[in-house]
Protein backbone atom coordinates (compact mmCIF):
# COMPACT_ATOMS: atom_id res chain seq x y z
CA UNK A 1 0.00 0.00 0.00
CA UNK A 2 1.51 3.21 -1.03
CA UNK A 3 1.44 5.96 1.49
CA UNK A 4 1.06 9.68 0.67
CA UNK A 5 1.31 12.84 2.88
CA UNK A 6 -2.50 14.46 3.44
CA UNK A 7 -4.53 16.13 6.01
CA UNK A 8 -7.50 14.45 8.37
CA UNK A 9 -9.68 16.59 9.94
CA UNK A 10 -9.72 15.07 13.74
CA UNK A 11 -12.20 16.83 16.40
CA UNK A 12 -12.91 19.49 14.38
CA UNK A 13 -9.00 20.57 13.36
CA UNK A 14 -7.19 19.47 10.23
CA UNK A 15 -4.29 17.45 11.18
CA UNK A 16 -1.37 16.32 9.15
CA UNK A 17 -1.04 12.23 8.49
CA UNK A 18 -0.31 9.87 5.79
CA UNK A 19 -2.75 7.89 3.69
CA UNK A 20 -2.15 4.78 2.21
CA UNK A 21 -3.91 4.05 -1.16
CA UNK A 22 -4.55 0.03 -1.73
CA UNK A 23 -5.87 -1.66 -4.65
CA UNK A 24 -9.16 -2.84 -1.82
CA UNK A 25 -9.01 -0.31 0.76
CA UNK A 26 -7.23 3.02 1.91
CA UNK A 27 -5.65 3.48 5.61
CA UNK A 28 -5.90 6.96 7.53
CA UNK A 29 -2.74 6.59 9.57
CA UNK A 30 -2.55 8.33 13.10
CA UNK A 31 -4.70 9.99 15.18
CA UNK A 32 -7.13 8.35 13.39
CA UNK A 33 -5.67 4.58 12.77
CA UNK A 34 -8.16 3.35 10.35
CA UNK A 35 -8.67 0.75 7.37
CA UNK A 36 -11.63 1.71 5.01
CA UNK A 37 -12.83 -0.55 2.17
CA UNK A 38 -13.74 1.26 -0.70
CA UNK A 39 -17.01 -1.54 -1.13
CA UNK A 40 -17.80 -0.04 2.47
CA UNK A 41 -18.30 3.52 1.20
CA UNK A 42 -21.65 4.96 0.82
CA UNK A 43 -20.65 8.41 -0.44
CA UNK A 44 -18.37 10.56 -1.88
CA UNK A 45 -18.22 14.23 -2.28
CA UNK A 46 -15.57 16.48 -3.32
CA UNK A 47 -14.58 20.31 -2.36
CA UNK A 48 -11.64 22.32 -3.42
CA UNK A 49 -8.61 19.91 -2.42
CA UNK A 50 -10.76 17.90 -0.03
CA UNK A 51 -12.83 14.79 -0.41
CA UNK A 52 -15.55 13.51 2.33
CA UNK A 53 -15.79 9.48 2.47
CA UNK A 54 -19.14 8.65 4.08
CA UNK A 55 -18.52 4.77 4.97
CA UNK A 56 -19.61 1.80 6.96
CA UNK A 57 -23.36 0.13 6.76
CA UNK A 58 -25.38 2.96 8.43
CA UNK A 59 -22.83 5.39 6.71
CA UNK A 60 -21.96 7.15 9.89
CA UNK A 61 -18.47 7.34 9.05
CA UNK A 62 -17.24 10.54 7.77
CA UNK A 63 -13.28 11.62 6.72
CA UNK A 64 -12.84 14.83 5.51
CA UNK A 65 -9.23 13.96 3.55
CA UNK A 66 -7.31 17.26 2.07
CA UNK A 67 -4.22 16.18 -0.09
CA UNK A 68 -3.31 17.26 -3.15
CA UNK A 69 -5.12 17.11 -6.19
CA UNK A 70 -2.94 14.26 -7.56
CA UNK A 71 -3.34 12.01 -4.72
CA UNK A 72 -7.01 12.82 -4.21
CA UNK A 73 -7.35 11.60 -7.74
CA UNK A 74 -5.70 8.50 -7.48
CA UNK A 75 -7.84 8.11 -4.38
CA UNK A 76 -10.99 9.06 -5.65
CA UNK A 77 -11.07 6.78 -8.37
CA UNK A 78 -10.64 3.85 -6.48
CA UNK A 79 -13.74 4.92 -4.67
CA UNK A 80 -16.32 5.22 -7.63
CA UNK A 81 -14.58 2.11 -9.27
CA UNK A 82 -15.75 0.22 -5.67
CA UNK A 83 -17.81 1.94 -3.36
CA UNK A 84 -20.92 1.02 -2.80
CA UNK A 85 -22.80 2.18 -5.38
CA UNK A 86 -24.79 2.26 -8.20
CA UNK A 87 -22.38 1.99 -11.13
CA UNK A 88 -22.74 1.40 -14.92
CA UNK A 89 -20.33 1.71 -17.67
CA UNK A 90 -21.05 4.72 -20.02
CA UNK A 91 -19.95 7.16 -22.41
CA UNK A 92 -20.34 10.69 -21.07
CA UNK A 93 -19.81 14.00 -22.13
CA UNK A 94 -19.37 16.50 -19.68
CA UNK A 95 -19.95 19.62 -20.10
CA UNK A 96 -21.31 19.71 -23.46
CA UNK A 97 -22.96 23.02 -23.68
CA UNK A 98 -22.12 25.71 -20.54
CA UNK A 99 -24.20 28.84 -20.77
CA UNK A 100 -26.15 28.17 -23.89
CA UNK A 101 -22.33 27.86 -25.84
CA UNK A 102 -21.77 24.21 -27.32
CA UNK A 103 -18.18 23.42 -26.02
CA UNK A 104 -16.31 23.15 -29.57
CA UNK A 105 -13.97 20.27 -28.55
CA UNK A 106 -16.21 18.44 -26.19
CA UNK A 107 -16.46 14.72 -27.15
CA UNK A 108 -17.77 11.10 -25.63
CA UNK A 109 -15.43 9.75 -23.11
CA UNK A 110 -15.85 5.85 -21.99
CA UNK A 111 -16.10 5.90 -18.09
CA UNK A 112 -17.68 4.53 -15.23
CA UNK A 113 -20.71 6.38 -13.85
CA UNK A 114 -21.68 5.91 -9.91
CA UNK A 115 -24.78 7.16 -8.53
CA UNK A 116 -23.83 7.84 -5.03
CA UNK A 117 -25.83 9.52 -1.87
CA UNK A 118 -24.99 13.00 -2.86
CA UNK A 119 -24.06 13.25 -6.38
CA UNK A 120 -23.38 11.42 -9.77
CA UNK A 121 -19.23 10.42 -10.50
CA UNK A 122 -18.27 10.38 -13.85
CA UNK A 123 -15.05 9.05 -14.61
CA UNK A 124 -12.51 7.92 -17.57
CA UNK A 125 -8.92 7.46 -18.10
CA UNK A 126 -8.64 11.66 -18.26
CA UNK A 127 -11.33 13.11 -16.18
CA UNK A 128 -13.32 12.83 -12.45
CA UNK A 129 -16.28 15.02 -12.49
CA UNK A 130 -19.24 15.07 -10.07
CA UNK A 131 -22.42 16.76 -10.20
CA UNK A 132 -24.12 17.34 -7.04
CA UNK A 133 -27.69 16.15 -7.14
CA UNK A 134 -28.41 19.56 -5.52
CA UNK A 135 -26.99 21.24 -8.46
CA UNK A 136 -29.27 19.30 -10.99
CA UNK A 137 -31.44 21.78 -12.97
CA UNK A 138 -32.95 19.20 -15.38
CA UNK A 139 -33.17 15.87 -16.76
CA UNK A 140 -34.28 14.72 -19.80
CA UNK A 141 -34.20 10.91 -21.95
CA UNK A 142 -34.10 12.23 -25.47
CA UNK A 143 -32.32 11.75 -28.11
CA UNK A 144 -28.70 12.79 -30.15
CA UNK A 145 -26.92 12.18 -33.71
CA UNK A 146 -24.02 10.17 -32.83
CA UNK A 147 -21.79 9.56 -35.82
CA UNK A 148 -25.17 9.55 -37.99
CA UNK A 149 -27.39 7.45 -35.79
CA UNK A 150 -30.24 8.86 -33.41
CA UNK A 151 -29.04 7.40 -30.22
CA UNK A 152 -30.70 7.83 -26.69
CA UNK A 153 -29.54 9.54 -24.02
CA UNK A 154 -29.90 11.22 -20.63
CA UNK A 155 -29.44 14.93 -20.71
CA UNK A 156 -28.71 16.29 -17.45
CA UNK A 157 -28.71 20.49 -16.51
CA UNK A 158 -26.44 21.21 -13.52
CA UNK A 159 -25.03 24.44 -12.14
CA UNK A 160 -21.20 24.34 -12.31
CA UNK A 161 -19.16 27.67 -11.19
CA UNK A 162 -22.10 29.70 -11.35
CA UNK A 163 -22.63 28.45 -15.13
CA UNK A 164 -25.42 26.10 -16.33
CA UNK A 165 -23.81 23.06 -17.78
CA UNK A 166 -25.85 20.50 -19.74
CA UNK A 167 -24.02 16.85 -19.88
CA UNK A 168 -24.94 13.68 -21.43
CA UNK A 169 -25.19 10.30 -20.88
CA UNK A 170 -25.03 7.38 -23.37
CA UNK A 171 -24.94 3.90 -22.48
CA UNK A 172 -28.27 0.66 -23.30
CA UNK A 173 -31.81 1.98 -23.08
CA UNK A 174 -32.80 -0.59 -19.91
CA UNK A 175 -29.51 1.28 -18.18
CA UNK A 176 -30.25 4.38 -19.57
CA UNK A 177 -33.71 4.11 -18.26
CA UNK A 178 -32.33 2.93 -14.91
CA UNK A 179 -30.42 6.28 -14.60
CA UNK A 180 -33.39 8.57 -15.72
CA UNK A 181 -35.95 7.09 -13.12
CA UNK A 182 -33.29 7.05 -10.23
CA UNK A 183 -31.96 10.97 -10.86
CA UNK A 184 -35.57 12.13 -11.93
CA UNK A 185 -36.57 10.85 -8.26
CA UNK A 186 -33.43 11.96 -6.70
CA UNK A 187 -34.34 15.46 -7.51
CA UNK A 188 -37.89 15.28 -6.97
CA UNK A 189 -37.71 18.00 -5.17
CA UNK A 190 -36.53 20.61 -7.95
CA UNK A 191 -39.63 20.06 -10.86
CA UNK A 192 -41.87 22.98 -11.33
CA UNK A 193 -45.30 22.20 -10.91
CA UNK A 194 -46.86 25.20 -10.53
CA UNK A 195 -48.18 27.60 -13.42
CA UNK A 196 -46.06 30.01 -14.24
CA UNK A 197 -47.41 33.44 -16.31
CA UNK A 198 -45.60 34.74 -19.41
CA UNK A 199 -44.18 38.00 -17.70
CA UNK A 200 -43.30 35.68 -14.52
CA UNK A 201 -41.24 33.31 -16.82
CA UNK A 202 -40.13 36.45 -18.85
CA UNK A 203 -38.05 37.94 -15.43
CA UNK A 204 -37.10 34.33 -14.80
CA UNK A 205 -35.30 34.10 -18.24
CA UNK A 206 -34.08 37.47 -17.84
CA UNK A 207 -32.34 36.56 -14.14
CA UNK A 208 -31.54 33.38 -16.14
CA UNK A 209 -29.32 35.53 -18.77
CA UNK A 210 -27.33 37.78 -15.90
CA UNK A 211 -29.62 40.44 -16.41
CA UNK A 212 -29.93 42.74 -13.26
CA UNK A 213 -33.19 44.31 -11.75
CA UNK A 214 -32.67 47.87 -13.68
CA UNK A 215 -32.14 45.93 -16.81
CA UNK A 216 -34.95 44.02 -16.29
CA UNK A 217 -37.16 46.98 -15.50
CA UNK A 218 -35.71 48.85 -18.30
CA UNK A 219 -36.61 45.72 -21.10
CA UNK A 220 -39.92 44.71 -19.81
CA UNK A 221 -41.09 48.30 -19.36
CA UNK A 222 -41.31 47.52 -15.26
CA UNK A 223 -41.51 49.69 -12.10
CA UNK A 224 -39.40 48.69 -9.55
CA UNK A 225 -42.58 47.66 -6.78
CA UNK A 226 -44.09 45.32 -10.03
CA UNK A 227 -40.57 44.08 -10.28
CA UNK A 228 -40.45 43.16 -6.79
CA UNK A 229 -43.48 41.67 -6.58
CA UNK A 230 -42.72 39.23 -9.29
CA UNK A 231 -39.26 39.09 -7.47
CA UNK A 232 -41.89 37.88 -4.63
CA UNK A 233 -43.60 35.29 -6.53
CA UNK A 234 -40.09 33.62 -7.82
CA UNK A 235 -38.74 33.61 -4.21
CA UNK A 236 -42.56 32.32 -2.96
CA UNK A 237 -41.79 29.40 -5.83
CA UNK A 238 -38.23 28.80 -4.84
CA UNK A 239 -37.22 29.19 -8.12
CA UNK A 240 -35.07 31.97 -7.08
CA UNK A 241 -32.82 32.98 -4.13
CA UNK A 242 -32.37 36.62 -2.81
CA UNK A 243 -29.04 37.73 -3.81
CA UNK A 244 -28.41 41.07 -1.93
CA UNK A 245 -31.17 43.52 -2.02
CA UNK A 246 -30.81 47.38 -3.21
CA UNK A 247 -31.18 50.10 -1.08
CA UNK A 248 -33.03 53.13 -2.64
CA UNK A 249 -32.38 56.22 -0.64
CA UNK A 250 -33.26 60.18 0.04
CA UNK A 251 -30.99 62.72 0.96
CA UNK A 252 -31.30 64.14 4.72
CA UNK A 253 -31.03 67.67 5.93
CA UNK A 254 -27.28 66.87 6.28
CA UNK A 255 -26.85 65.20 2.88
CA UNK A 256 -29.07 68.04 1.21
CA UNK A 257 -26.26 70.72 3.59
CA UNK A 258 -23.47 68.69 1.82
CA UNK A 259 -24.28 68.91 -1.45
CA UNK A 260 -25.32 72.60 -1.81
CA UNK A 261 -22.17 73.46 -0.24
CA UNK A 262 -20.11 71.16 -2.71
CA UNK A 263 -22.09 73.19 -5.78
CA UNK A 264 -21.81 76.67 -4.07
CA UNK A 265 -17.92 75.76 -3.34
CA UNK A 266 -17.70 74.46 -7.25
CA UNK A 267 -19.04 78.02 -8.39
CA UNK A 268 -16.87 80.56 -6.20
CA UNK B 1 -15.88 44.83 -30.52
CA UNK B 2 -17.92 44.42 -33.47
CA UNK B 3 -20.63 45.67 -35.47
CA UNK B 4 -23.81 42.82 -34.74
CA UNK B 5 -26.74 42.29 -36.43
CA UNK B 6 -29.47 40.16 -34.71
CA UNK B 7 -32.13 38.11 -36.19
CA UNK B 8 -35.01 36.12 -34.31
CA UNK B 9 -38.32 36.58 -34.82
CA UNK B 10 -39.46 37.30 -30.79
CA UNK B 11 -38.85 41.00 -30.19
CA UNK B 12 -37.99 39.67 -26.24
CA UNK B 13 -34.77 37.70 -27.57
CA UNK B 14 -33.89 40.45 -29.94
CA UNK B 15 -34.02 42.66 -26.83
CA UNK B 16 -32.05 40.00 -24.50
CA UNK B 17 -29.36 39.76 -26.78
CA UNK B 18 -29.17 43.58 -27.68
CA UNK B 19 -28.80 44.14 -23.75
CA UNK B 20 -26.29 41.35 -23.30
CA UNK B 21 -24.05 42.70 -26.43
CA UNK B 22 -24.36 46.03 -25.49
CA UNK B 23 -23.08 45.27 -22.16
CA UNK B 24 -20.30 43.82 -23.77
CA UNK B 25 -19.81 47.06 -25.66
CA UNK B 26 -20.87 45.86 -28.95
CA UNK B 27 -22.88 47.99 -32.12
CA UNK B 28 -26.46 47.10 -32.51
CA UNK B 29 -26.33 47.89 -36.36
CA UNK B 30 -29.93 45.81 -36.62
CA UNK B 31 -32.45 43.37 -36.60
CA UNK B 32 -34.45 41.10 -38.24
CA UNK B 33 -37.36 39.08 -37.64
CA UNK B 34 -37.39 36.92 -40.02
CA UNK B 35 -35.20 34.98 -42.90
CA UNK B 36 -36.01 37.07 -45.77
CA UNK B 37 -35.18 40.58 -43.84
CA UNK B 38 -31.93 39.21 -42.27
CA UNK B 39 -30.63 38.96 -45.79
CA UNK B 40 -31.29 42.36 -46.73
CA UNK B 41 -30.26 43.79 -43.51
CA UNK B 42 -27.29 41.86 -44.56
CA UNK B 43 -26.46 43.19 -47.85
CA UNK B 44 -27.28 46.73 -46.73
CA UNK B 45 -25.44 46.79 -42.78
CA UNK B 46 -22.36 44.80 -43.68
CA UNK B 47 -22.22 43.77 -40.32
CA UNK B 48 -19.31 42.13 -38.59
CA UNK B 49 -21.49 39.08 -37.53
CA UNK B 50 -24.71 37.87 -37.18
CA UNK B 51 -26.83 36.34 -34.46
CA UNK B 52 -29.69 33.95 -36.39
CA UNK B 53 -32.16 32.07 -35.01
CA UNK B 54 -33.18 28.97 -36.37
CA UNK B 55 -37.00 28.67 -36.33
CA UNK B 56 -38.29 31.56 -37.90
CA UNK B 57 -41.61 32.36 -40.20
CA UNK B 58 -41.25 32.86 -43.79
CA UNK B 59 -37.23 31.51 -44.60
CA UNK B 60 -35.76 29.81 -41.51
CA UNK B 61 -32.25 30.74 -39.66
CA UNK B 62 -30.61 28.11 -41.82
CA UNK B 63 -31.81 28.96 -45.03
CA UNK B 64 -30.93 32.26 -44.24
CA UNK B 65 -27.79 31.69 -43.16
CA UNK B 66 -26.96 29.99 -46.64
CA UNK B 67 -28.20 32.69 -48.51
CA UNK B 68 -25.85 34.89 -46.96
CA UNK B 69 -22.78 32.61 -47.03
CA UNK B 70 -23.84 32.93 -50.66
CA UNK B 71 -23.98 35.99 -51.05
CA UNK B 72 -20.54 36.75 -48.86
CA UNK B 73 -18.68 33.74 -48.01
CA UNK B 74 -16.63 35.95 -45.41
CA UNK B 75 -20.30 36.42 -43.38
CA UNK B 76 -19.49 35.48 -39.82
CA UNK B 77 -22.57 33.80 -38.46
CA UNK B 78 -23.34 32.38 -34.93
CA UNK B 79 -26.77 29.94 -34.80
CA UNK B 80 -28.67 30.81 -31.80
CA UNK B 81 -31.73 28.24 -30.85
CA UNK B 82 -33.71 26.74 -28.60
CA UNK B 83 -32.66 23.55 -26.03
CA UNK B 84 -33.83 20.28 -28.01
CA UNK B 85 -32.85 21.74 -31.79
CA UNK B 86 -29.34 20.66 -30.86
CA UNK B 87 -29.55 18.12 -34.15
CA UNK B 88 -29.43 21.74 -36.21
CA UNK B 89 -25.86 21.82 -34.95
CA UNK B 90 -24.52 20.18 -38.12
CA UNK B 91 -26.73 21.15 -40.94
CA UNK B 92 -25.78 24.55 -39.30
CA UNK B 93 -21.89 24.19 -39.25
CA UNK B 94 -21.88 22.35 -42.97
CA UNK B 95 -23.66 25.51 -44.16
CA UNK B 96 -20.79 27.65 -42.56
CA UNK B 97 -22.10 28.76 -39.18
CA UNK B 98 -18.82 29.85 -36.83
CA UNK B 99 -20.98 29.52 -33.49
CA UNK B 100 -23.85 28.01 -31.95
CA UNK B 101 -25.57 29.19 -28.62
CA UNK B 102 -28.66 27.32 -27.22
CA UNK B 103 -31.59 28.94 -25.44
CA UNK B 104 -31.77 29.76 -22.68
CA UNK B 105 -28.47 31.00 -22.37
CA UNK B 106 -26.09 33.37 -20.43
CA UNK B 107 -24.94 36.61 -21.12
CA UNK B 108 -20.63 35.96 -19.99
CA UNK B 109 -20.74 32.66 -22.34
CA UNK B 110 -22.88 34.53 -25.30
CA UNK B 111 -20.07 37.42 -25.39
CA UNK B 112 -17.34 34.87 -25.04
CA UNK B 113 -18.84 33.20 -28.04
CA UNK B 114 -19.06 36.29 -29.96
CA UNK B 115 -15.77 37.00 -28.87
CA UNK B 116 -14.24 33.47 -30.26
CA UNK B 117 -15.90 34.40 -33.25
CA UNK B 118 -15.11 37.79 -34.16
CA UNK B 119 -11.24 37.35 -33.67
CA UNK B 120 -11.23 34.02 -35.49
Amino acid sequence: MKSVPAKVEHEGRWVPTKVGIGEDRFRIDAPLKEEIPYKTVVNLEEKKNQIIVTAGADGTATYRIASVEKVLSVLKKFIITQASAYRLNAFFMSPAVRGGVLIHDARWEKGTIAVMKTGIWFVSQEKQVCIPLEDVAGIELTSREIQEKDLNVVKIDHLSENDVVTSFVLCPMTTLQVLYNFLKEATHDTEVSEEIDPLTGQVAMLVYSGMDSSSIENMLKLSHRDLDAIYEKLLDMRLAEVLYVRKEVQLTAKGVRYISESVKSQNE
Amino acid sequence: MGRILIVDDTMFMRTLLKNILFSGGHDIVGEAADGVEALARYQELKPDLVTMDIVMPKVNGIEALKAIKAADPSAKIIMCTAVGQEQMVKLAVKSGAKGYIVKPFQAPKVLEEVKNVLSA
